[in-house]
């Protein structure tokens, strides 16, 4: 939850690099859909949807932490106060976890390369279950966005075995540092400078992502 | 999907052996160069001019094929495709 593992120091921050991903994340989609619509291929498709799935779950993230912060400077009530930033904490949480896990579905399914609808419902049914259906939410979503992008992270790996170009590579190690700031958002239950080193290295990660889409393309 | 990419693949083949050449090639270069039969070649290049793709021009050299706007603008398109395709691992 926002409020409870973000450092002090890096509140207001976060809302900024949440928008910078949500920002990137759709640029990434919109390229998607506009190669999708040249060639006609449905895994650039699905690569597109998940994408917009991960933009909207920052842009909301980002939107509903800006929302507690706002809260938090109010002068109103104690109590009120209260009732409300542990309302948009649990809504920022779930909204966020819905959105992304369904982004990181839909592209592990992407890597999956095959056409059933069956499977990614399958998918979604396992993922959703297991998540809400755990404990201890919090570890589960993080376990489970970790455990999809190991698999993602493998698929980049032997995309880049196979091409073995720079640009490859960028994405690549986008995807481990994804994969190490999910990691990193698993102890930031418990440690609030990890959430900021979640947030650092999703940045660079998506930095990375950025710099590919721009040596696709330019002239 | 496979047959409608390797007919993209050669018409891009044609066109970078033009850019390759400063816009400008005889035919018999462009066979070399996209590894095509003189039939298969023809039924390209004529397919090409219809779209408005290249130009030819009739000199004392013999037939030149020129790259017109349009056939730049498919280069870009096509490489700016692949490169997406690729970089995130979506190419089968």
């Amino acid at each position: 939850m926002y409020i409870f593992n973000a450092p002090e120091w890096f509140i207001g921050y976060d809302i900024g690099l949440e928008l910078a991903f949500a920002v990137v994340a759709l640029i990434v989609s919109w390229h998607a859909f506009k190669v999708y619509k040249i060639t006609g291929q449905s895994p650039t498709k699905i690569f597109g949807i998940s994408f917009l799935f991960i933009s909207i779950s920052y842009f909301l993230q980002s939107f509903l932490n800006y929302s507690i912060v706002s809260n938090l400077n109010q002068s109103i009530c104690l109590a009120l106060q209260l009732n409300n930033l542990i309302f948009l904490n649990t809504i920022e949480f779930y909204v966020h976890m819905v959105l992304f896990l369904l982004g990181l579905i839909t592209l592990t399914y992407m890597t999956l390369k095959i056409k059933s609808k069956k499977t990614y419902v399958l998918l979604v049914i396992a993922i959703f279950t297991s998540t809400f259906l755990s404990s201890s939410q919090h570890y589960s979503f993080y376990f489970i966005s970790s455990t999809l992008l190991i698999y993602i992270a493998m698929h980049y790996l032997i995309n880049y075995l196979r091409h073995r170009q720079a640009k490859t590579l960028l994405v690549l190690f986008a995807f481990i540092l994804l994969l190490f700031g999910s990691i990193h958002y698993f102890f930031a239950v418990n440690h609030s400078l990890f959430y900021a080193i979640s947030h650092i290295l999703e940045l660079i990660a998506y930095i990375l992502i950025l710099i590919n889409l721009i040596l696709v393309t330019r002239k | 999907m496979n047959v409608k990419r390797e007919r993209l693949q050669v018409i891009f083949d044609i066109l970078r052996a033009i850019q390759d050449k400063n816009g400008k090639i005889k035919p018999t270069h462009i066979m070399y160069k996209a590894n095509l039969s003189y039939t298969m070649l023809d039924e390209y290049l004529k397919e090409l001019a219809g779209k408005g793709f290249i130009t030819s021009e009739e000199t004392k050299e013999g037939k030149f094929f020129s790259l017109s706007q349009k056939g730049f603008d498919y280069i870009h398109k096509y490489k700016y495709v692949i490169d997406f395709a690729v970089s995130f691992g979506l190419s089968e």
